[in-house]
């Protein structure tokens, strides 16, 4: 039973998916960096241009939040969908098709942060 | 914003032009003298090219004397000071002190980012971005991701501005 399990284990590590942009993890954290950087230098114009009452420094830590919130993230495949959908909210952002509500939704707390724990999942109910 | 420009560098040239113009006018008379001895061309040629003369060497001069300090006898138009090995790595130092997330006392040139420093690959993508605004050249990400410590991108900027020792 266990070396059956095992071997069926080793195939699925061994089993080779369709990428979606890059092959390997080096490569989807490339394009994690990439789009860093193009929010990084963007957020300055976001504030001046949608007129918010933040600071630039203030939406800098919100975006590293926003990062550090996925960083645990291993699958290339997955990483490379948050990248795309970081993209689109890039664009939205840059060519203004958002309003400052939009934007000002990322600094409002609106789901409370799942629960890890036991005792905590245990109060919420049968939760797996 | 061309036309202006094209504007503002006419009117600068012309003020030039009257400002040479004035310092020529003592010796103008002098070399009107001698030419006036030697040949007899037609006196509008007579009085521009004694005026261009003058004014070429007193430019020349002018500029030359305060240029004497550089060492290097040359025009100094608008550009920056050349850069050498150490005030790259001096503005390199400078940019990373003001850098809230790294301590200034740890840091020197061969301090590794994440393993001396503690920092995150975002961290080190910010301190390139400081760099590429520090430096005004861009640097593509493919090579941004190698340089971990302060004397690699003092090398990296070396290497792209071709500043030799």
């Amino acid at each position: 039973m266990a070396s059956t399990a095992a071997t069926r284990a080793a195939a699925g590590a061994a089993k080779v998916v369709k990428p979606i942009f890059s092959r390997d993890l080096d490569e989807a954290k490339r394009r994690v960096r990439e789009l860093y950087r193009a929010w990084y230098r963007e957020i300055p114009n976001t504030v001046a241009l949608f007129q918010l009452d933040i600071t630039t420094q203030q939406g800098q830590d919100k975006l590293r939040e926003m990062f550090d919130k996925n960083k645990h993230v291993t699958d290339p495949r997955l990483v490379d969908m948050l990248v795309i959908k970081g993209k689109m909210e890039l664009q939205e952002t840059i060519h203004v098709w958002k309003q400052k509500t939009h934007i000002m939704r990322y600094f409002q707390e609106s789901e409370e942060p799942r629960a890890t724990d036991f005792l905590s999942k245990f109060y919420r109910g049968n939760e797996p | 914003m061309l036309g202006t420009c094209r504007l503002l560098s006419v009117m600068a040239s012309r003020a030039l032009h009257q400002c040479v113009r004035s310092l020529a006018r003592p010796s103008l008379r002098l070399l009107s003298a001698n030419l006036a001895v030697r040949a007899a061309p037609v006196p509008a040629a007579a009085a521009l090219r004694p005026l261009s003369f003058a004014a070429a060497s007193r430019r020349t001069r002018w500029l030359g004397k305060s240029s004497v300090s550089s060492g290097v006898l040359c025009r100094q138009y608008g550009d920056l000071p050349p850069l050498t090995l150490e005030t790259i790595k001096e503005r390199v130092m400078y940019v990373l002190k003001l850098y809230d997330k790294i301590n200034p006392e740890k840091l020197q040139t061969s301090s590794h980012f994440m393993k001396d420093l503690g920092l995150d690959s975002l961290d080190q993508v910010e301190i390139i971005m400081a760099m590429e605004d520090e430096f005004g050249f861009e640097i593509p990400d493919v090579e941004a991701e190698k340089l971990m410590t302060p004397s690699e991108i003092v090398e990296y900027i070396a290497d792209k501005k071709d500043v030799y020792e």
